[in-house]
């Protein structure tokens, strides 16, 4: 699957800039209520926070993956940002993230939500890749690596 | 030779005019017939299953050899032509050069079709669908090869009466040694844990258009061999007419059967019990399988037909589950009748041409299907797994050889060639399929960065309970993702799990949950288990705010003698 089918450059970010777990989920949520693909900003909010009181999904290497099941999104919605300074999310190493990968996705209905996780796992599972997309100078530039294979 | 096929053709005409003639002279014979049939099968049903049993249970062999030998072992040719019961004669006789009787060949008849109906049911349409060009490359390599080897090896023998290509019986030896018996090769992956691995993939992708190739291509030379049987020469314009028919058939009937199979359960659904619908289904299976035969064709492809038809709509699984019961007592006979059609004394002329069949049916199916693999990604110790893979021939082979006994295309002597050549595969294919794994990988080296690598995910819960409901839960959880879920038919539960590119197998052994994934593809499975673990997580907490457990308990034994 190519990433560009369901990543699109509005929802790649450079810039995020948040001091705790929960300010940097609001961020992503609130810039995604501004690019227009979340209406129900507090529904989506509550997911994801829901999903993440049940266990972190902060995992190795800097890389978290907020996401959330909610019927207030029709099809998958998904985020890819960077906060440089990184934040710490409780995550299996310890270590704080940079690198963020949310996803919200219809209760029932399946989509793609499974190929674009393992897609872009295959990514940054690549330390080379995430050197990359980290040293990215502008969201464009990231969205072309995240896009280019 | 000419004449055995002459006896043989005529045996079951025979047979069935004796039958009726014997029921219309006296009121007694049909009786004293149904007498010895029913012996018949209460030795037949035992025996096949105890073989089955010792064949499985102390040689680590498929139980299908042993309902085989078991077969040999009580035919007329063997122990059945000397046990005599005192006034129905000997248990087992020949009857005009046919082993079995007309009654007892229409219970074996009635095996295969339900045989080869689950078989259609069994089929993942789906995976077939997204998995074509592996598949089919591997699958159409193997099938091309062991048909020409096959039907050409019958042709080059010298004495043996076949001397065209297009000889009926020369066609049949090449379509018995087309058609794979995955089972053993499944249970084997499963075993070694690399059913997800890519050669595991290719195999199991593969086998399928196997089946699905081996059906055809067994309607188009039962159309050949009817034309040429009935006096007509057959060239080529008239075989383009027999596959068009052949191949037209499977795919007219098929695609009216997957367009309206959700109208017609939906239709009989309305009876509302489960085994009214079941014993419809099986009906319709049978319905098809004669209309099969109508057209010229054989029943068993009207039954797999049936059977792939259903195979997509939520009845196949009921379906499958009552029709368990049957299949396992009816398919042993099928096996074990088939067994006793070998006839020792014709054997002995037709062992080395037995031995050379059996060699390139090897060899066939190992670089027909190796080869394939070897120019899309494999390297030669992955390409010879998929074709050691793709070697046991087993019950399809066994049908289409009694189909050509019973309808005289083939004469015993072959029909025996055509066992020895199941034995040889079925047996062979596991010690060398398990000794092929050893070693490294099997994909190309560059193929081989892109994570064809086996990760092996092992997580152990307090109780085989939990596990068994975490895997339930796992697999209705992949359903919903739109992974295609394949439940095999080993002795621990193993589930394929496959979606466009990601492949995995997932297993349950004991208190244990194994998930066998390629590197490439393991974040997938560990998210969404991770998930499931979870969700599993949020039940138990729930299961807390149930009423106290005690008191529930009382509540329930409080009211049993008041």
């Amino acid at each position: 699957m190519n990433l560009k089918k369901v990543l699109t450059p509005d929802a790649v970010w450079i810039d995020l800039k948040a001091d705790s777990k929960q300010e940097i989920i609001e961020l992503m949520v609130d810039r995604l209520v501004a690019a227009g693909k979340v209406q129900d900003r507090d529904t989506v909010l509550t997911a994801v926070l829901e999903r993440e009181a049940k266990m972190s999904t902060g995992m190795q290497n800097g890389v978290a993956i907020p996401h959330g099941k909610t019927d207030a999104v029709q099809s998958l919605v998904v985020a890819v940002g960077i906060c440089k300074t990184g934040v710490k999310f409780d995550s299996m190493d310890g270590s704080p993230c940079t690198l963020f990968i949310m996803t919200l996705s219809p209760v029932k209905r399946s989509g793609p939500h499974i190929q674009f996780l393992a897609e872009i796992s295959r990514l940054i599972s690549q330390p080379a890749e995430r050197e990359k997309l980290l040293a990215a100078k502008t969201s464009g530039e990231m969205y072309e690596i995240l896009i280019r294979k | 030779m000419q004449d055995v096929q002459l006896a043989a053709t005529s045996a079951i005409h025979h047979a069935g005019e004796a039958a009726s003639h014997a029921a219309e002279s006296s009121g007694h014979s049909i009786t004293h017939m149904m007498m010895h049939l029913i012996l018949q099968l209460a030795v037949i049903i035992i025996c096949a299953k105890i073989g089955g049993y010792l064949f499985q249970r102390f040689l680590k062999m498929p139980s299908v050899l042993g309902e085989l030998a078991s077969g040999m072992l009580i035919g007329p040719y063997a122990l059945g032509g000397m046990i005599n019961i005192p006034n129905l004669g000997l248990l087992f006789a020949e009857q005009q050069g046919f082993a079995a009787s007309a009654e007892l060949y229409g219970i074996a008849t009635l095996a295969s079709i339900i045989l080869l109906f689950l078989a259609g049911l069994e089929t993942d349409l789906a995976a077939f669908l997204r998995y074509s060009i592996v598949g089919s490359f591997v699958g159409l390599g193997g099938l091309i090869a062991a048909f020409a080897f096959g039907d050409l090896c019958a042709v080059y023998w010298p004495g043996n009466g076949i001397d065209s290509f297009m000889d009926p019986a020369a066609l049949f030896l090449g379509v018995i040694s087309v058609a794979t018996s995955v089972g053993i090769t499944a249970r084997i992956l499963a075993e070694k844990r690399k059913m997800a691995s890519p050669e595991g993939v290719t195999i199991l992708a593969g086998a399928v258009f196997d089946d699905v190739f081996g059906i055809v291509t067994l309607a188009i030379v039962m159309g050949m061999a009817k034309v040429s049987m009935s006096g007509g020469v057959v060239n080529w314009g008239e075989i383009g007419l027999i596959a068009a028919k052949a191949i037209g058939f499977f795919v007219v009937v098929t695609s009216l059967g997957l367009i309206f199979a959700r109208k017609i359960t939906a239709a009989i659904k309305k009876f509302k019990s489960t085994e009214i619908i079941v014993a419809i289904c099986f009906g319709l299976s049978l319905l098809l399988a004669g209309l099969a035969e109508m057209a010229g064709l054989a029943m068993i492809i009207g039954a797999y037909i049936m059977g792939l038809a259903l195979s997509r709509t939520d009845l196949a699984h009921e379906i499958e589950h009552h029709l368990e019961g049957v299949y396992n007592i009816l398919v042993p006979i099928f096996f074990c009748v088939m067994g006793m059609m070998v006839d020792f004394s014709v054997m002995k002329p037709v062992l080395a041409f037995g031995a050379v069949y059996s060699i390139l049916a090897i060899f066939s199916k190992v670089v027909g299907c190796g080869l394939p693999a070897y120019l899309m990604k494999f390297n030669m110790r992955g390409s010879l797994r998929i074709g050691l893979g793709m070697l046991p021939r087993g019950e399809v082979a066994l049908i289409v050889a009694g189909i050509g006994l019973a309808s005289g295309i083939i004469d015993q002597g072959i029909f025996g060639v055509s066992i020895m050549m199941t034995v040889i595969t079925t047996m062979l294919a596991p010690p060398l399929l398990v000794k092929s794994f050893d070693g490294g990988s099997g994909l190309r080296k560059e193929m081989d960065d892109m994570g064809g690598e086996i990760e092996t995910i092992e997580m152990e819960f307090p109780s085989r309970d939990i596990t068994e409901f975490l895997v339930n839960r796992f697999v209705r959880a992949l359903q919903n993702e739109e992974f295609f879920v394949h439940h095999l038919h080993t002795d621990k539960p193993t589930y394929r799990v496959l979606k466009d590119d990601i492949a995995f197998t997932l297993m349950q052994d004991g208190k244990k949950l194994i998930i066998n994934v390629p590197n490439a593809n393991q974040h997938v499975a560990r998210m969404m288990l991770l998930e499931e673990l979870l969700s599993l997580t949020d039940l138990l907490e729930s299961t807390k705010q149930m009423k106290n457990v005690d008191e529930m308990g009382s509540d329930l034994m409080s009211g049993m003698f008041a």
